[in-house]
């Protein structure tokens, strides 16, 4: 089932083009958006949480038009949003902020709300912390406390705007087995420049560059984008700039065949660099 | 302060209580709440008065963990006397209180409570008090428990019974002349 | 203590209420000192963390302050004093600053009262005190006083009442303390209330221009205005009737007017403070 669907959408910051012409289907279950810095992700995620106003183009969610202001509000009730900067008000404990937020959406029942509260804390195992203030928590608590406050409400559609920076690995486990039960029935869209994340979690993929859509579909498929590009030889190759040394003391390339070289299995890493580079050279055109 | 597990004493989860971790706090509820709510039912009849009377107590231990370090008591000992308390007050008023009693029913010490094990010294089980308790009128052996046993002073002891506090001393002044009857 | 133990059959029995009350009360003062026998209570573990949870909220959840407080005595649903109360505006080092300015000017005030000194000090607290409720609403809503913005603004409670909740919290919390400021300091009595219309149109106005432009930029274009209109005028005409031309009848019923076609300005542009419409 499509829950967001985006058609011709442009956004522009004076003169720079932060979003030119985007198409874009996502459904149920998990999609990560991934991409260099730069590349329009976080306009992209702003628009869809009524952020920001695009200047052309539509977006449908839920069957709703963000730009007209009743929908606008539906739409609100039905979506969590993690941006990249939460910007959690550092004096508040961790309870007192998620209470606060579920009041702005719209839970006023207190019963109803504290129940909540201690849901989300627990989803994302911050429930011992919740008399400590934000700028008492580490990095990563504070980005599970963003989180949490996402998912207050139990929103359809959960859009996450980097949401893995700053974790260390054991938390990043933890946000990637939440990350994935809440695939199984809602709508997740998460931005990363990490592909480790998108090869661990997501059930499709969209690439973008220079603000433009330049790949959708399966992680595999991103993979497949490098097949029989990707090489390995025992000298450096010779003329390639891009090549690193492997853990086995292999030379890895991507690109033509340097001498001697045997094929590879490609990464979605091998196909992300191929694609970045792939339109690097057209946007230079 | 270290953090604290399902295997740390009861005196070192109060004393992180008293320290401002919630943790602890929930270690401490889920080892105590089920003896604390059998024993309380068995003193009122009305399970939401007792659940309330059991929140209230770990509203209050959190509240006064810092207290309990004063203190030389048991904590098992210490949680009952509040808790007991908490009952008490619940049903004092004509609406129950609902956690905001003042923290004076938090005892600084448990004088009180050390005749719970004189009562199991007395030999309750196996000697001759416990025919002689049974042979006991009911109302005064609902004073001789609230008191001796419960920890509680005559006048709480007659809020929980609702009966006034002047019957209650004369009650008691006759089971324990009673008691003695019978043990003679 | 003693070898002996609350077997599973005595606890049975102790837990239906079967037991003679001796033996009823040998398990429990036993219990109290035994903490197997204690653990050997059967909990149901729903009720466990039902119970626990009412516990946790109480607490962990916000406390309510004296203007909590206050509110839910008017009769304020909880949501909404929340609302109010957590204004990021509304800050203690902004109070304490407001009141600290106040309270110089008041004291400085009553110690120059015989002096020229002490009507200069009036006079000046006349013009500031409406500029005190349009700084405290520049910090109101949106980017860059309010860190959590794009989170506040992307709930359904996001928009035009959102703002205004939160600018009626700011300025109610500014006008009354420097009423409380006017009507302590020395001077003719319609000091103490010749600022409010003043105020009320720099507010109204403020919320206006935020159609138009980043609330604190509209903020500081109103109030430097009204500064330098009040400069201006001081300039022109010289000694007591300056006053009397801006706080007179005439500029009063100016100001108020000026006030409600600011309202109608607002009320037809409120649209304009979400983040989600096109500007």
């Amino acid at each position: 089932m499509t829950t967001v669907t985006v058609s011709g959408l442009a956004k522009h910051y004076g003169s720079t083009t932060a979003l030119a012409a985007v198409d874009l289907a996502i459904g149920v279950g998990v999609t990560g958006l991934l991409g260099p810095n730069g590349a329009g992700k976080s306009t992209l995620l702003r628009c869809l949480a009524t952020a920001l106003a695009a200047d052309s183009g539509s977006v449908r969610m839920f069957g709703l038009d963000p730009a007209v202001p009743a929908d606008r509000t539906e739409i609100r009730r039905r979506i969590g949003y993690l941006p990249q900067n939460p910007g959690l008000y550092p004096n508040f404990t961790a309870y007192d902020l998620l209470d606060y937020v579920a009041v702005l959406k719209e839970i006023t029942d207190t019963r109803q709300r504290r129940a909540e509260v201690r849901r989300v804390l627990a989803e994302v195992e911050l429930t011992d912390r919740a008399q400590t203030r934000v700028r008492r928590l580490s990095g990563g608590m504070r980005q599970r406390l963003g989180l949490a406050q996402a998912l207050l409400g139990d929103p359809d559609l959960v859009i996450l705007d980097e949401p893995t920076v700053g974790l260390d690995p054991e938390q990043r486990m933890l946000f990637r087995a939440l990350i994935s039960r809440l695939g199984e029935q809602r709508t997740v869209l998460l931005s990363t420049h990490q592909t480790e994340d998108v090869g661990a979690l997501c059930e499709r993929v969209v690439v973008m560059n220079g603000g433009r859509v330049v790949f959708e579909g399966r992680p595999r498929d991103l993979a497949g984008v490098a097949e029989g590009r990707v090489w390995l030889s025992a000298a450096p190759p010779e003329g390639s700039a891009a090549y690193w040394r492997n853990a086995d003391g292999l030379y890895r390339t991507i690109g033509d065949a340097p001498a001697g070289a045997e094929a590879a299995r490609p990464g979605i890493e091998d196909g992300y660099l191929m694609l970045l580079g792939r339109t690097a050279v057209e946007v230079a055109r | 302060m270290p953090p604290v597990s399902e295997q740390s004493s009861d005196a070192d989860l109060l004393r992180a209580i008293a320290a401002g971790q919630t943790a602890a706090l929930r270690l401490l509820h889920h080892r105590h709440a089920g003896w604390l709510r059998a024993r309380l039912r068995r003193r009122c009849a009305d399970p939401d008065v007792v659940d309330a009377a059991i929140q209230d107590t770990f509203v209050a231990v959190w509240k006064d963990a810092h207290r309990f370090a004063e203190t030389t008591a048991d904590p098992a000992a210490w949680l009952w006397t509040i808790a007991v308390r908490r009952l008490v007050s619940a049903l004092r008023g004509p609406a129950h209180r609902w956690l905001s009693g003042p923290a004076a029913d938090v005892p600084d010490d448990a004088r009180t409570v050390p005749s719970a094990e004189e009562l199991v010294l007395l030999g309750v089980e196996h000697g001759a008090l416990g025919p002689a308790l049974d042979r006991l009128s009911p109302e005064l052996r609902r004073l001789i428990e609230a008191t001796a046993l419960d920890g509680l002073t005559v006048r709480e002891a007659a809020q929980l019974l609702g009966i006034p506090e002047g019957t209650a001393k004369t009650r008691l002044m006759r089971a324990r002349t009673r008691l003695r009857q019978l043990l003679a | 203590m003693n070898d002996w133990h609350i077997d599973a059959g005595l606890l049975g029995e102790y837990e239906r209420g079967e037991l003679d009350p001796s033996r009823a009360m040998a398990v429990e003062a036993h219990m109290q000192a035994c903490p197997p026998c204690r653990s050997s209570i059967r909990v149901d573990f729903t009720w466990l963390t039902g119970n626990w949870s009412v516990v946790y909220d109480h607490v962990h959840a916000p406390k309510a302050g004296p203007g909590h407080r206050l509110l839910r005595r008017l009769g304020l649903p909880e949501h909404r004093i929340r609302l109010l109360t957590a204004t990021p505006a509304l800050r203690w080092s902004w109070l304490a600053a407001t009141v600290t300015v106040l309270g110089l000017a008041v004291a400085a005030a009553w110690l120059l009262r015989s002096g020229a000194g002490g009507a200069v000090l009036a006079t000046s607290f006349l013009i500031l005190a409406p500029v005190l409720p349009v700084v405290a609403v520049s910090g109101a809503y949106g980017p860059p006083a309010d860190p959590m913005h794009e989170i506040t603004g992307t709930t359904p409670s996001a928009g035009p009442a959102l703002v205004l909740w939160r600018a009626i919290s700011v300025i109610g919390v500014a006008m009354t303390m420097a009423a409380t400021a006017g009507v302590l300091l020395p001077g003719p009595g319609w000091f103490a209330v010749a600022w409010l219309l003043p105020a009320l149109l720099l507010c109204t106005g403020t919320l206006a221009l935020a159609t138009a432009l980043a609330l604190p930029v509209a903020a500081a274009t109103l109030g430097g205005l009204w500064l330098a209109g009040v400069l201006a005028a001081s300039r022109l005409v010289h000694g007591e009737p300056f006053l009397s031309v801006v706080f007179g009848p005439t500029a009063q019923l100016g100001y108020l007017a000026a006030a409600v076609a600011a309202a109608a300005v607002l009320i037809l542009r409120r649209r304009r403070f979400d983040l989600g419409a096109s500007r």
